[in-house]
């Protein structure tokens, strides 16, 4: 909204509220420990100057970067079709206070999404493809979207194929249902080969996750899907990643770990890569060192109100507001 | 004239206080005039009454001390900016101009404690702020970010 300048006479109360004696500096520091968005957007609803102040400081740019860093790769917005308009007629100054409130909207609408719970269901859409697969199809990474590991009575997992170093790697590359999410944590099932004898568990010794987009002009599709790929390793994409974790020391143990990320994190593109870092179990019959994995998911939040765009060399980030989802007067419902 | 070690500042209300210099150097402020023009006369503080500043040495004088346990700290601390909104404000104006980090830290801490959790009308109550929006430009407001107001 554009909001009118504030005429310089004042006819009712001139008791002046102490706030006024603050200078923009020291009131953009006590708006900076408001760490939580409901609080900002009230001030935005007290007064004139107070939502003149948040827009033109762009308090909720600040506070989104603060909650998660990667914020920060955004270098600027659009709200549904319209961008920043950078031209024109109007004065500089109305343009500015115009992409300012864009703005200000665009971040508000993202700060609350970066606070809401996660949803119930996995972040992931489908699987893309596996670094390596011992016997496709039944070993096939599409096993690790169903918790169990055992599916129609045969066993439900994927494996890499057998090396004799164990610290060659693998990766299980998912994409996620939309290319903004907020995610917090990634749980993996290691598998159990309980048809073997002793029962062994192929899990890797560590684990590692990487968030990021492709940036081929085509999507890619899915290879596990149309069959396409079958046991060979996978291409190399041309994939950005935009988030990489710490490594998580994995436990040798049949069960559904949780690997919490440090905080939750703005998930820019929808890939998810799983990298399995180093191998720990050898299989007795050929003496080769396989992982295993039974089961993947991720407790987060994807985002259906906003999208990104890059363009350009160097890449320029567009972060999009489309408007909020959701039926006419049940707007805020778990979608 | 201050004595040797001491450090005499001026309130704007033309009062003296004799401190130490290692309280006075609490503030950046005070330390580079004194690195300027030394100690022999005191420092002017025209900005900071002598209510105000008796309090900013105070806050000094507890913190320049030797360790204490972080936990002693924060609840003298907490007790310190007990103080009525005007007293709070103009401190939080002295530790701006006499570049103290850690009371303005703590007053502009305690000040956005008044605003967290409160909605918009009771913020406008605890600091008299009037609402000049018109009726539509409140609805905007408000629907900007509706999630906030459900």
């Amino acid at each position: 909204m554009e909001i009118a300048e504030v005429s310089a006479s004042s006819t009712e109360e001139d008791t002046p509220s102490l706030l006024d004696r603050l200078d923009s500096g020291l009131s953009g520091r006590i708006f900076s420990y408001l760490d939580e968005p409901i609080d900002l957007a009230r001030i935005t609803a007290i007064s004139r100057s107070c939502h003149r102040f948040v827009v033109e400081s762009r308090c909720f740019r600040d506070l989104c970067i603060r909650i998660c860093p990667e914020v920060s790769r955004f270098n600027s917005v659009m709200e549904k079709d319209k961008m920043c308009i950078s031209g024109g007629p109007s004065s500089s100054r109305d343009l500015a206070l115009t992409n300012l409130n864009m703005e200000h909207r665009v971040y508000g609408n993202l700060a609350y999404e970066l606070i809401r719970p996660p949803v119930e269901s996995c972040c992931i859409c489908e699987p893309i493809c596996a670094s390596s697969t011992d016997n496709y199809p039944r070993e096939s990474i599409i096993w690790t979207l169903c918790p169990s590991d055992e599916e129609n009575g045969m066993p439900s997992y994927w494996s890499s194929k057998g090396e004799n170093d164990k610290d060659v790697s693998e990766t299980l590359t998912y994409r996620l249902h939309k290319n903004l999410s907020v995610v917090h944590e990634v749980k993996l099932r290691p598998f159990e080969a309980h048809f073997q004898r002793g029962n062994p568990i192929y899990s890797p010794s560590a684990v590692r996750f990487r968030f990021g987009y492709s940036s081929s002009s085509t999507r890619i599709k899915s290879s596990v899907l149309d069959g396409s790929m079958s046991s060979d390793r996978s291409p190399c994409e041309d994939y950005v990643w935009t988030y990489i974790s710490q490594e998580y020391p994995v436990l040798q143990e049949d069960e559904l770990q949780s690997f919490k990320l440090p905080r939750p994190v703005l998930c820019i593109g929808d890939i998810l890569q799983v990298e399995l870092l180093g191998r720990v179990q050898r299989q007795r019959t050929d003496g080769l060192y396989y992982i295993c994995v039974c089961h993947v998911y991720v407790v987060g939040r994807p985002l259906y109100s906003m999208s990104f765009d890059v363009e350009g060399q160097p890449r320029r980030y567009i972060l999009k507001y489309l408007g909020h989802q959701g039926h006419p007067g049940m707007p805020f419902e778990d979608i | 004239m201050a004595r040797e070690g001491k450090v005499s500042l001026k309130s704007s209300d033309d009062e003296l206080f004799d401190v130490t210099e290692a309280v006075a150097f609490e503030s950046g402020t005070i330390k580079n005039i004194v690195e300027d023009i030394g100690t022999a006369s005191a420092i002017p503080l025209p900005n900071v009454s002598s209510k105000i500043l008796s309090k900013v040495i105070e806050y000094c004088e507890y913190h320049v001390e030797s360790q204490k346990p972080e936990d002693e700290i924060k609840a003298w601390d907490q007790e310190f900016v007990k103080v009525d909104q005007a007293t709070l404000f103009d401190l939080i104006l002295a530790a701006n101009y006499l570049h103290n980090k850690n009371l303005l830290y703590l007053t502009c801490q305690t000040l956005a404690g008044m605003i967290k959790g409160k909605n918009p009308e009771e913020i406008r109550k605890t600091f008299n702020i009037k609402n000049d929006f018109t009726p539509e430009e409140e609805e905007e407001a408000r629907r900007e970010n509706q999630w906030a107001f459900e």
